[in-house]
């Protein structure tokens, strides 16, 4: 009896004792950034992207890359900290906020990062930044678009990309731009026939602040909102919802949906032979190679909002040499998901450029100040510049969003065309969606 | 003071199980004072939080002998009345941990009556119901954040604030909670000599000879049922301060339910030290493993695999749990 | 109209398949008083079954159902013969404790073999045909098979146990196992096959569903979950009950679809704002839940 009491004991104090002796090594001339992003679960193919991503941003940043018109391909790691080179530690969230938050803990207290890049998903952000505020880590963020990330009043935190404030506006901005005849290769629509609205979107952090969006914007712009649902982006199945969505009659379908929903939500409106006369999706799970895999043919006419697509190269001789350089890896194009990570970690490049130390304080000054110019990105912005007071901050004043359509060109490939903002599109819109 | 006397008295155990009770607790008391990496840390804390739940469950499971799978709402009831009356009135951590106690316990009540008139199975599947219904309900309800939570925001506080229970280092979150753990044991360890923890037991061993014996069956599992509700609010409420960020699907999930019957039914229901070795062998075996053999060794998974299988292997071989086999041990060689 | 009618048509459809789903566990239950909690975990290796033969082998989806059901045969069997015989020793509590073992066991061989993505059939004989009706009524044929399989399936598990000598053993089995041992019926075989069937029945299910759902390792819960509920209304162990219960589950599943017509047939705003696809499980819990306080032997019970 003794000694199963004794074993017990004996193993309990053992797991502990190799809890206590976990060793902290110490690299010089190294720069540890923590990377957070769903390497698995339901948005794992998109973390595979986000990670392939930022790991090119690294290797461009970590050697001299002379055919590249960057700033941070000039010098083999950070100049004004004695070539000190950039190590990515990274690790899988699963989407699982809680999840995040303890991965946060262990990289600040056990791996010592000097930052944190990530998270993808906003319920994740969210309580990542949290514990970066708390301990005072700066965090860098350039894939989370939900608005509530920034107008928290957190010193730490800075997001790169445009929020879902602007991108709804846009899609707003384009259902007007319809009724007034504005859309490039668009007869003049009455606004009755796109009157009817109708959104679904899953239910976290991001979706459902998108949803009230629409419903803010919908009224602002005069549109009447037949329904607005939310739903688990783990949901094996989406044909109630659908069934919903056909029953309000809406003309216009909104999503918010990450990678595998919004394949089910597409092909599950497809079987029900749902109608609509505008398909949009709010970026993520719309843009990803899979999305597009997957569902072949049946995409075309769908309108996502992005940040990038591989049509930005054809005005940005610099994104077409980055995203040579993607494809070589992933045999992917860069997407609004890659082409964001990557500028993520660009802009931990400058900041620490300009903080010449990995002192939190100075890094809090640097990325304060920071202004990187649209040239230098891949992604079509005016440039990247924080906001530090008002109900933003930390903020990107500077980025923009676009609105893609798939399309099929000549040669039978199936891509995404830009057709908003109207003065830079790169095709005639289709419109209405086309019958499945 | 009779009962604060019968808390105490640990007089029935052998001496050493009480010596290495006393050995770790002075060891865990003074664990955080040698150099630890935030993770060990993080692990004790899961460690206690999963033991008080354990010990909650095992009242009205292990004592009472009804297998209870719906534990996890009122986690969620615990935490979302802390986080809730924090963030909208500032209302301090140790009013609003016994206004969730009440609250938790009123609903335990409210489906309590109805409940108990299941047995065995169907009872167990319906605490499952009862627990997913108040889930879906939360997660739509958008005074409590609806499905995307709420967040204890970390820069409206100055840390360390006792009163609301916000702090940075852990090792506050390590103390707080180590008392309360401490507490629960006094209390469980009064119950299970208390005339309600007899009763239970009747109930348990023959429910009709208990009734023919006057002991109200129905009432007295439902006041142990609140008992049980009342512990695992508590840590509920200590868990929304601790995590800062809850959500119906993380604070409620049946997972949680089920960890929570798992451990203690594990350990051994119906035993004081029960739910206490349960979570301390299976909390540092799920996050070592899981950090040792999980995502960074692309073996996702297998820390849960060799946990079912314990949990299998005991199951089939020893149906009281692993304290079932120390005292059948115990029996074999008596000292 | 045509919302009710699709809506009813579609709740029907989804409540064979469930019924299917639950049919296993309805066997199970009825001949040796265990509630399986991995019994949604057999469906997702039935699910995984199906998806992953289809592409290995690069045929229909729909022909891997005799791989699928191969498979839940052997596993339940060797289920019972390791596992489950020693689990019966023991009381209820032990029962319910080794049962999760063993959807954890499943779930995480599943998670650590397959991996946490969602995966879903996009190619298939039947995958995005569908029948219209007219009135707006839609069916996927892969909901149509399903549907049919139920039917057919139930029938012939109901002439199994009523009008075979087997089917008499079993319920022997599960009336009174010691009688039946006195009259030379071999009981631990019976229940081993009980497992069998009773497995390889949901995963043939498995691999139907998952021509119209997408699988991941954590799915088996959700319809352990409504597979329980089926089989308690339709009262425990009873199988003409589970099949009628399987088709109210798939109604009540169906209540966004009802409030939908309502709203839109008399245009009430307010309607249209209550999130209902949200609550599609919970009235299933909460019926569950009602049903069984007031009627604790389910709609059909018969064993206690």
């Amino acid at each position: 009896m003794k000694r199963t009491l004794k074993w017990t004991t004996a193993a309990i104090v053992v797991v502990l004792a190799f809890g206590l002796l976990v060793p902290t090594v110490v690299w010089a001339k190294e720069i540890k950034i923590g990377v957070i992003y769903p390497l698995t679960g339901g948005a794992a193919a998109a973390g595979r992207e986000l990670r392939a991503g930022a790991e090119l941003a690294a290797d461009i940043a970590n050697n001299a890359m002379a055919d590249l018109e960057m700033a941070m391909a000039k010098n083999a790691g950070i100049k004004s900290m004695g070539g000190a080179k950039i190590t990515l530690i990274f690790k899988d969230h699963e989407g699982n906020p809680t999840l995040g938050a303890d991965l946060a803990k262990k990289l600040i207290l056990d791996d010592k990062v000097d930052g944190l890049l990530g998270c993808y998903h906003s319920s994740v952000t969210k309580t990542v930044s949290a514990v970066a505020e708390q301990y005072g880590v700066p965090m860098i963020n350039g894939s989370s678009t939900s608005p509530g990330l920034t107008e928290r009043g957190f010193k730490w935190f800075w997001r790169t990309t445009p929020h879902d404030r602007w991108f709804t506006k846009d899609l707003f901005e384009l259902l007007k731009g319809l009724s007034e005849g504005k859309a490039r290769g668009v007869a003049k629509v009455s606004k009755q026939d796109i009157m009817k609205l109708a959104s679904a979107c899953e239910k976290t952090e991001w979706g459902s602040f998108t949803s009230t969006l629409v419903e803010e914007f919908s009224k602002e712009y005069g549109f009447d909102l037949r329904k607005s649902l939310l739903y688990a982006k783990e949901a094996p199945d989406l044909s109630s919802e659908v069934r919903s969505l056909k029953a309000s009659r809406a003309d216009v379908m909104l999503f918010a949906s990450y990678t595998s929903d919004a394949i089910l939500m597409i092909k599950t409106l497809d079987a029900q032979k749902v109608q609509p006369k505008v398909l949009w999706g709010q970026d993520a799970g719309f843009e990803t190679p899979e999305f597009q895999q997957t569902l072949g043919d049946s995409i075309v006419g769908i309108l996502t909002r992005t940040v990038f697509l591989p049509k930005v190269v054809e005005v940005k001789p610099l994104a077409g040499k980055v995203n040579k350089m993607y494809k070589e890896r992933t045999g992917n194009d860069l997407s609004g998901a890659s082409a964001r990570s990557f500028t993520g970690l660009q802009t931990w490049v400058h900041v620490l450029e300009k903080a010449g130390s990995t002192d939190p304080k100075a890094v809090q000054a640097a990325a304060n100040a920071i202004e990187i110019s649209g040239s230098e990105l891949v992604v079509p912005w005016a440039g990247i510049k924080f906001s530090t007071s008002g109900k933003e901050i930390g903020q990107n004043e500077l980025g923009s969003g676009l609105i893609g359509q798939y399309q099929k060109d000549a040669s039978g490939n199936i891509g995404l065309e830009i057709v908003y903002p109207f003065d830079v599109t790169t095709a005639d819109m289709i419109y209405p969606f086309p019958k499945w | 003071m009779e009962a604060l006397k019968s808390a105490f008295d640990f007089s029935d155990f052998p001496r050493s199980d009480l010596f290495v009770a006393g050995a770790l607790v002075v060891l865990l008391l003074v664990f955080p004072l040698f150099p630890h990496s935030a993770f060990a840390m993080a692990t004790v804390i899961q460690f206690f939080i999963f033991s008080l739940y354990g010990m909650g469950w095992n009242t009205i499971g292990g004592y009472g002998g009804q297998v209870d799978l719906g534990k996890a709402q009122y986690v969620g009831i615990g935490a979302y009345t802390t986080a809730v009356m924090l963030i909208r009135w500032d209302i301090p951590f140790w009013v609003s941990m016994p206004v969730g106690v009440c609250l938790a316990v009123a609903w335990s009540f409210v489906i309590g009556f109805p409940l108990f008139r299941l047995k065995g199975h169907y009872f167990a599947i319906a605490t499952i119901a009862t627990s997913l219904v108040l889930k879906d309900l939360f997660e739509v309800w958008d005074f409590v954040g609806a499905a995307r939570g709420l967040e204890i925001s970390p820069i409206k506080y100055t840390p360390p604030d006792f009163l609301r229970l916000i702090f940075r280092e852990d090792i506050y979150y390590y103390y707080v909670i180590f008392a309360f753990f401490l507490i629960g044991i006094f209390y469980i360890n009064w119950f299970r000599k208390s005339r309600l923890g007899f009763q239970l037991r009747a109930i348990k061993d023959n429910e009709s000879v208990a009734q023919s014996l006057g002991i109200n069956v129905h009432l007295a599992k439902v006041k142990t049922y609140a008992i049980a509700t009342a512990f695992v609010s508590v840590v509920g409420s200590f868990h929304a301060c601790y995590i800062k960020n809850i959500e119906p699907e993380d604070t409620m999930s049946l997972n949680i339910s089920i960890l929570i019957a798992l451990m203690a039914m594990l350990g051994g229901a119906g035993s004081l030290w029960g739910p206490i070795i349960g979570a301390g062998i299976l909390i540092p075996l799920k996050s070592y493993l899981k950090e040792w053999l999980g995502a960074t060794a692309g073996l996702v998974g297998i820390d849960l695999i060799l946990y079912a299988l314990i949990i299998m292997i005991i199951s089939a071989t020893e149906p009281r749990g692993i304290w079932g086999i120390v005292e059948r041990l115990r029996r074999r060689k008596p000292n | 109209m045509d919302i009710l009618l699709s809506s009813l048509v579609a709740g029907i459809m989804f409540g064979m398949a469930l019924s299917l789903v639950a049919l296993g566990l309805t066997i199970i239950f009825g001949v040796m008083d265990i509630v399986n909690f991995a019994h949604g975990e057999f469906l997702m290796i039935g699910m995984y079954t199906g998806l992953l033969t289809a592409q290995a082998a690069g045929v229909d989806p729909l022909l891997t159902l005799p791989a699928a059901a191969l498979v839940g045969f052997v596993l339940g069997v060797l289920c019972y013969a390791g596992f489950v015989k020693y689990l019966l020793r023991g009381p209820m509590i032990a029962q319910l404790l080794g049962t999760f073992g063993l959807m954890l066991f499943l779930r995480n061989m599943a998670l650590l073999i397959f991996g946490a993505n969602d995966r879903a059939v996009h190619q298939g004989l039947l995958v995005g045909k569908s029948i219209d009706l007219g009135m707006g009524v839609i069916i996927p044929a892969t909901k149509l098979a399903a549907a049919g399989l139920a039917a057919v399936s139930f029938g012939a598990v109901w002439l199994l146990m009523n009008r075979t000598k087997f089917g008499k053993a079993l319920t022997a089995t599960a009336l009174n196992p010691q009688g039946a041992r006195y009259m030379g019926i071999p009981t631990e075989r019976m229940n081993a096959l009980a497992w069998g069937i009773g497995c390889a029945s949901v995963t043939i299910a498995g691999a139907l569903i998952v021509n119209f759902w997408s699988v991941n390792p954590y799915i088996g819960l959700l319809f352990t979950m409504l597979a329980f509920a089926i089989v308690a209304l339709g009262g425990f162990g009873s199988v003409p009950g589970a099949f009628f219960a399987g088709i109210v589950v798939g109604l009540i599943t169906e209540i966004p679809g009802f409030w939908d017509f309502l709203t839109y047939t008399f245009d009430i705003d307010w309607m249209a704002d209550v999130p209902m696809t949200s609550f599609k499980y919970m009235w299933v819990y909460l019926a569950y839940f009602l049903i069984m306080v007031v009627r604790p032997r389910g709609l059909f019970g018969w064993k206690h």
